[in-house]
């Protein structure tokens, strides 16, 4: 396990959490282990973070696929457009 | 999605050429009329337009004004995929949505979905289908802003 660094987006109430755009040096390599290092950032998110979805690129993301150095990882709230 | 326009015959180029061109999300002010106006297809003898637009009211507080953000490579790959499952499970002629992002004002539209159909049962069906999918599945968010500068980030729960 080493450390690596990828870039996170995070999206409307999550930016009351994080900062809209950040770096993140982790060594999560999925995205059960990214939510836990997000809480490690503020634990107040977790019920929020528990809801979203995750994506890289253009491409939804689940807990199978293996975060590697220089993604960027986009971070989706529940929707509510219309 | 599309097909190659040479393998199309001339209403389905047209048609082809409209749905891809339109930006499917966009800051600027939603042009109805003349979304409206570039929908009608020959074999089309129904089109429903629905306007998602910002009310004064929500939960009993008076609303400001509503911003939206997206995150635009991932809405616009799935509303294509929305307005595509859509043409083909109800044979349209047209489907055709618009988002907005940034500030709306009350009475402003947020969104346009206009489905045509050779009737209208599919061209209402569809359309609903559509909106509905928009609202739930696509990344793009509102935020509430009321009157006595309290701010909300929307969920869809009372849609």
């Amino acid at each position: 396990m080493r450390l690596f660094i990828m870039r996170i987006h995070v999206y409307a109430k999550l930016k009351d959490y994080f900062s809209p755009e950040f770096e993140l040096e982790t060594f999560a390599h999925n995205t059960d282990e990214l939510k836990r290092c997000l809480l490690d950032i503020n634990g107040q998110a977790g019920q929020l973070l528990d809801s979203c979805r995750f994506a890289v690129e253009e491409g939804f993301i689940d807990n199978e696929y293996k975060l590697k150095e220089n993604d960027t990882v986009i971070i989706i709230p529940p929707s509510s457009g219309g | 999605m599309i097909r190659s326009s040479s393998s199309l015959p001339p209403a389905e180029v047209s048609q082809a050429l409209r749905e891809s061109n339109q930006e499917v999300i966009t800051a600027e002010p939603l042009d109805i009329v003349a979304l409206l106006s570039n929908a009608h297809h020959p074999a089309a003898g129904a089109i429903v337009l629905f306007s998602g637009e910002v009310r004064d009211h929500n939960k009993g507080k008076e609303v400001a004004y509503l911003e939206y953000e997206a995150y635009p490579p991932l809405a616009v790959k799935m509303i294509h995929e929305i307005l595509a499952e859509a043409r083909e499970k109800w044979g349209l002629q047209l489907a055709i949505a618009q988002h907005r992002t940034g500030r709306l004002d009350v009475g402003g539209s947020a969104v346009a979905v206009i489905t045509a159909a050779a009737h209208r049962r599919e061209a209402y069906e569809a359309n609903q289908h559509i909106i509905h999918r928009i609202k739930h599945e696509v990344p793009i968010w509102k935020c509430e802003y009321f009157s006595d500068g309290t701010h909300q980030w929307g969920n869809n729960c009372n849609c």
